[in-house]
């Protein structure tokens, strides 16, 4: 009889934990879209119309057309993949080298520590004076300064997780590929890139979020229209006195579609790329 | 393509791996590197490859000084213990890259790949990754990839390790006659001395990183340079007896024999075939007695005693005595070996 | 075999500049745009502008124990750090303890509790600016229906309560980060100690004390090292969220930081307090560091 009870017990309070926090994770959310397709009045409303109103898509028009979120889009876009390229070629190859050769005075462990290290700065710390060089340089208010900064903080990233997709590849594949004629690179293009591929993938992805949520360097090193990205873009109306919620709310819907979808395809390296390798899931 | 190494020594920081080594290997022969793990073999044979850098000495190929040319401009080939086969490549597409790297074209690519797949009988293979192969599968696959090149000499480490005893065991015969066809020099690294014995034309026996002894198989087994080589090779291992010869009287606890050797303190080694047991005393026999047999079908294995001193002895199939039993031994002295009754021995020229 | 087999060991000469070359600009990269910067910073935080010229002084960091804002600022900072970090630990090692079974569509439940922490910290403030806004968000609409006044609740407006809404949008954002990573950790430990403990007759709480919890510390560790440094260094959802308002009731130290640089370029100063903020960081960090390495 006591084993009964406990077992609907067991099997009943996870169920119920789930869907709380399912709720909890996903209403907000949900909300913010319905915001981003209802009518002004439906906005307003009281009580809150959750489910029941008659949907719109002027605020997507307003956002994208006739304001320029559209080009904040496009920015984002050039600046995340143009970054996620220079930093895993960059870094690709960096953590190869530091996989595969011995340097002199341990330097390739000091040098894997202190890349770790940069990714733990407060970007604040680097933000103030990345301004003042860029204003120095007159890159300010571009896409190159941007794409240029987005490479450096994703390095340290890129590095560290290559390095360990890297260490999984057995020595003998490129000893054999060597006795076979093969040039160093040429083994490293031909015999060890195709096995890590996945792991270039994963390691993209997480780059190409990281890129396009990036806020403060984007909202220091960006002003005006040429070069804003979209996180900013949003919050720049936010910020103002007049807000028009439903295109902020159909700009965020936007902005947050790709990321969905990208972490959805990545959910198997999510655990292992967020906790530094820590903790393998 | 004849090999040599001249005084060739390889330290890791202080430790000595490979210590003075010197061994010419003509055109054509299979060399057998063997010894026990850690003595140095795999190393002296990745040096060859340029794999591993020289310390001091140096190493030849046709007369050529190689120890600065880079591994990939050697044109040795090797077969790793692992195999090492490129996972994301199929088989053809595996025996095929060192061709490609030789930027040869589509067509002779081909039409070598398919003669080395029919040699090796893998040609269903062709079009199979490597995980979807047996063990033995993917070691052929490994020495097609080594064969198609044609290279100047083989090398290989410990190729049939992974395989299972009998695979091993026919793999060893497909090897020899493989070597025997193509002609190429082959340097070989085995810790296995059946292996050695078998395929080699000559056998380089090393020790903690000191060549011991470098002869025929024949002269190895028959006249082993020192008591280590004489231990290694031949399987039971050759039986040691502590004691002295005085007057031509070899004395060792409760055995006395008859020798002609001078006197001195000595280990003398016998080798098991050359211990005759009988159930019955004959002349010139010594009592001794049964610790186990072991029937192995076409030979029985007897292991003795004669007060603390343990013995093996080859005897015929239908060879049966007790535990604990009497039996009576012959031992042909004149095909013992003397060894200087010491700790180690190290090879001394 | 006496050596490490890791590392390729026969270069020729021109082999051994190879693994310079490949990290040569990896190595660039990172001097000119995060070493370089530090050292900037640190030289505009040693000077201040005077009739004389500029001259090298202590004077920004003098400067930080009388600002009453920076003070403020460390104190916001650290009470939203603890809150949010307690409530993320309990939330997502209760959670995760819950779930640590075998439970039909996991990898659709674990998707779905991926979205909050994935989201553009923008587009997380934008959600909540709506849920919270005390005429037409979700929270006050759903409470009034029932029945509770929600006058006094403006949230994010109040001076009172918004420090208590951005610390809750954190611990909205971040529980599933922490729930799934000691989730793996979970599922990481061996069956074995677990029956050891029940063939020993421990108790439920028992082996959690005794067998989970030591063996899952190394993942407890990391995921309190990482949410800190995150929440040492919070920005963008507060910025979206109150800018640090009503009045400065929500500004933490970066917060504060970027007002002092950009509002009233004020850079000496930021740069000061910048460096203020990245030694307790490390500290912080290397403590955690510390630790974890006496686990393993």
């Amino acid at each position: 009889m006591r084993d009964r009870r406990r077992g609907i017990f067991k099997r009943g309070l996870p169920v119920l934990a789930l869907g709380v926090a399912l709720l909890a994770a996903l209403a907000p959310v949900y909300w913010m879209i319905t915001i981003s397709l209802k009518t002004e009045v439906d906005e307003f409303a009281s009580p809150p119309k959750w489910f029941v109103f008659t949907p719109t898509l002027q605020h997507y028009y307003d956002a994208f057309v006739t304001r320029s979120f559209g080009q904040y889009l496009l920015t984002s876009a050039i600046v995340a993949l143009v970054s996620t390229a220079c930093a895993l070629v960059i870094g690709t190859l960096a953590a190869y080298a530091l996989t595969r050769f011995h340097l002199p005075y341990n330097l390739g462990r000091k040098l894997s520590l202190w890349i770790l290290s940069t990714r733990m700065f407060p970007a604040i710390v680097t933000a103030v004076p990345l301004f003042l060089m860029m204003r120095d340089l007159r890159l300010l208010n571009t896409k190159a300064a941007l794409i240029v900064v987005y490479t450096a903080f994703n390095l340290p990233f890129v590095v560290w997780m290559m390095r360990g997709f890297f260490a999984e590849v057995p020595r003998d594949l490129e000893e054999a590929a060597l006795v076979d004629g093969d040039s160093r690179l040429g083994a490293l293009v031909r015999v060890v890139l195709p096995l890590v591929t996945p792991g270039l993938a994963a390691t993209a992805v997480f780059c190409l979020i990281v890129c396009w949520n990036e806020f403060l360097f984007a909202l220091v090193l960006t002003q005006t229209d040429a070069a804003m990205t979209l996180p900013v873009g949003i919050a720049g109306r936010v910020t103002q006195y007049e807000i028009k919620w439903g295109v902020m709310s159909a700009a965020g819907a936007v902005a947050m579609m790709p990321i969905l979808v990208f972490a959805l395809a990545m959910q198997r390296y999510l655990v292992r790329g967020l906790s530094l390798g820590a903790v393998k899931g | 393509m004849p090999i040599r190494f001249q005084n060739v020594t390889k330290k890791f920081g202080d430790l000595s791996v490979v210590e003075d080594l010197s061994l010419e290997i003509d055109d054509g022969e299979f060399v057998v590197l063997l010894g026990p793990s850690g003595c140095g073999k795999t190393t002296t044979l990745r040096m060859l490859a340029g794999l591993e850098s020289v310390t001091s000495g140096d190493i030849y190929i046709n007369d050529e000084l190689v120890n600065d040319v880079p591994t990939q401009q050697r044109d040795l080939a090797m077969v790793f213990q692992s195999y090492a086969l490129y996972p994301h490549m199929s088989i053809a597409e595996n025996i095929a890259y060192p061709l490609r790297v030789r930027k040869l074209d589509h067509n002779e690519r081909d039409k070598r790949v398919r003669r080395v797949a029919a040699m090796l009988e893998i040609e269903p293979l062709l079009d199979r990754k490597p995980r979807q192969l047996s063990g033995g599968e993917r070691q052929r696959v490994a020495l097609a990839r080594a064969i198609v090149r044609e290279p100047r000499a083989y090398l290989m480490d410990e190729p049939l390790s992974n395989l299972d005893a009998r695979l091993r065991v026919q793999m060893r015969g497909e090897l020899k006659r493989l070597q025997h066809q193509l002609g190429t020099t082959t340097i070989y690294v085995t810790h296995d001395q059946a292996e050695a014995m078998t395929l080699a034309s000559r056998v380089a026996v090393m020790k903690k990183g000191r060549l011991q002894q470098f002869d025929t198989p024949l002269n190895i087994y028959n006249h082993p340079a020192n008591r280590f080589v004489a231990e290694f090779v031949g399987s039971p291992s050759m039986n040691f007896i502590d004691g002295k010869i005085e007057r031509g009287m070899f004395v060792s606890e409760e055995i006395r024999l008859a020798v002609d050797r001078p006197d001195g303190n000595v280990s003398m080694g016998i080798r098991p075939e050359h211990i005759h047991v009988f159930t019955q005393p004959q002349d010139g026999t010594i009592p001794a007695k049964v610790y186990v047999t072991e029937l192995m079908g076409n030979e029985t294995f007897v292991f003795l005693s004669i007060g603390a001193q343990k013995l093996i002895a080859r005897a015929a199939a239908d060879f049966r005595a007790e535990e604990e039993s009497t039996v009576w031994l012959r031992i042909e002295t004149d095909k013992a070996h003397f060894f200087p009754k010491r700790q180690s021995t190290d090879y001394t020229e | 075999m006496p050596r490490s087999r890791r590392f390729f060991s026969a270069p020729t000469r021109r082999e051994l500049l190879l693994p310079y070359l490949l990290v040569a600009p990896a190595l660039a990269v990172l001097l000119a745009l995060s070493i370089y910067p530090l050292f900037y910073s640190i030289t505009i935080s040693l000077q201040q502008e005077t009739a004389a010229g500029v001259v090298w002084t202590l004077g920004h960091f003098k400067r930080l124990a009388t600002d009453g804002f920076f003070q403020t600022a460390m104190v916001h900072t650290f009470i939203y750090a603890a809150a949010a970090l307690i409530l993320e630990f309990v939330l997502g090692l209760a959670l995760a303890l819950l779930l640590n079974q075998q439970i039909r569509g996991r990898g659709l439940f674990r998707a779905s509790l991926l979205v909050p922490m994935m989201l553009p910290p923008v587009v997380v403030g934008v959600v909540w600016r709506l849920m919270l806004n005390p005429n037409f968000g979700a929270i006050n609409g759903t409470l009034k229906q029932f029945g509770v006044n929600t006058e006094g609740l403006t949230w994010t407006a109040s001076p009172r309560l918004a420090l208590l809404a951005v610390i809750a949008v954190d611990v909205w954002q971040w529980t599933p980060f922490v729930f799934l990573v000691l989730l793996a950790g979970l599922q990481a430990i061996p069956q074995e100690p677990y029956e050891a403990a029940l063939i020993d007759g421990s108790t439920r709480w028992q082996t959690f004390r005794h067998v989970t919890l030591p063996l899952l510390k190394p993942a407890i560790l990391i995921v309190l090292l990482l949410r800190t440094m995150d929440l040492l260094r919070v920005f963008d959802q507060i910025f979206i969220l109150t800018e640090g308002g009503p009045g400065f009731a929500t500004e933490t130290i970066s917060l504060y930081i970027y007002r002092t640089a950009f509002r009233f370029s004020d850079f000496g100063y930021a740069a000061a307090m910048s460096f203020v903020l990245l030694a307790l960081t490390n500290l912080i960090s290397a403590a955690y560091i510390r630790l974890l390495r006496t686990e393993q």
